[in-house]
């Protein structure tokens, strides 16, 4: 195609542009699609339906744990407490990742649960919520 | 770019980088349109759920074969186990603030002599049952039966205190169209 067009010395700089603002287009949309499977608001859904279908199929004196990893990354970056992520009251359960408003489901099943965040030895977050389903 | 494309125009191999980047655009429309529309839309669940609360109703009804003997009282069906069919299957049908005013679920079981399947025996239900008939309606792909009720069906035999078998039918739905479906 640039053949002809090469044997000019200024060509080699207009096809290095060309194949930037290629890649610069390329990491965009899948910089884009990365993104938008880890937003704070899917992923606050996605964790709500979750929990609450969990507690649904649950029976009293189970220990249920679960990965956040991705939703303690997204608190780390709005300086929120991975601690208050997830609150249960009643038979509702809501995720709040960010200054928003969060999500909330309901579940069906009427059994008390505790939740809070796992800590390590050194009294950091692991990432995992623990579920004690009473 | 500015340069390039102003290069561009005087030959016509050049030219086709400018469409290069004008398909490239289209394509980034189509896939940020399609990206939208499908984290727009909330995952929908129902149908996990209805599963979940059949099940757990007929873990209510029937353990290990033997129906709960709380169905019965001297011998017979014991009609008042409806008025708390909740407490006695640990069921809690309350919902998110704003969502209260219809009851989102619902379910229905229905208890059959093997020999005669036409005519239910003894039957309970709780929630909407003005669902009961959009489990009726045929699966197709378009917004108004994604907005109807999921419902499930479960059949199960199980034996009473004197080892008389039943068909037990359990149908269970959920609502809850606002939070699983897009609007």
């Amino acid at each position: 195609m640039y053949k002809k067009g090469n044997k000019k010395g200024e060509i080699l700089t207009e096809n290095i542009i060309f194949i930037i603002l290629n890649l610069i287009f390329l990491s965009a949309v899948v910089l884009f699609l990365l993104r938008q499977g880890s937003s704070a608001s899917v992923l606050e859904q996605t964790y709500a339906k979750e929990i609450a279908m969990i507690a649904d199929s649950a029976k009293p004196i189970m220990i249920i744990k679960i990965d956040m990893e991705k939703g303690k990354k997204i608190t780390e970056k709005n300086k929120l407490d991975f601690g208050e992520v997830v609150n249960v009251e009643g038979n509702v359960v809501s995720v709040k990742l960010d200054e928003g408003r969060g999500y909330e489901y309901a579940f069906f099943n009427d059994v008390d649960i505790e939740v809070y965040a796992e800590r390590d030895d050194k009294n950091e977050y692991t990432g995992m919520y623990i579920l004690t389903i009473n | 770019m500015f340069n390039l494309l102003k290069k561009d125009q005087r030959g016509t191999d050049k030219i086709l980088s400018m469409y290069w980047f004008a398909i490239l655009v289209i394509i980034a429309g189509g896939v940020f349109a399609m990206v939208y529309n499908f984290y727009g839309a909330p995952y929908d669940i129902r149908e996990s759920e209805s599963s979940l609360l059949a099940n757990r109703i007929a873990d209510c009804v029937s353990q290990n074969g033997k129906i709960n003997p709380d169905f019965f009282s001297e011998g017979n069906f014991n009609s008042e186990i409806e008025k708390n069919i909740l407490e006695e299957c640990t069921l809690n049908f309350n919902v998110e603030k704003g969502y209260q005013n219809v009851p989102q679920y619902f379910f229905e079981i229905e208890f059959y002599k093997p020999e005669d399947l036409s005519a239910g025996v003894f039957s309970i239900s709780e929630g909407n049952l003005n669902w009961k008939t959009d489990c009726l309606i045929k699966k197709e792909n378009n917004k108004e039966y994604e907005r109807t009720v999921k419902c499930t069906e479960r059949r199960l035999y199980a034996l009473d205190s004197g080892n008389n078998q039943y068909l037990i039918k359990i149908l269970s739905g959920v609502g809850k169209s606002e939070k699983n479906v897009k609007n």
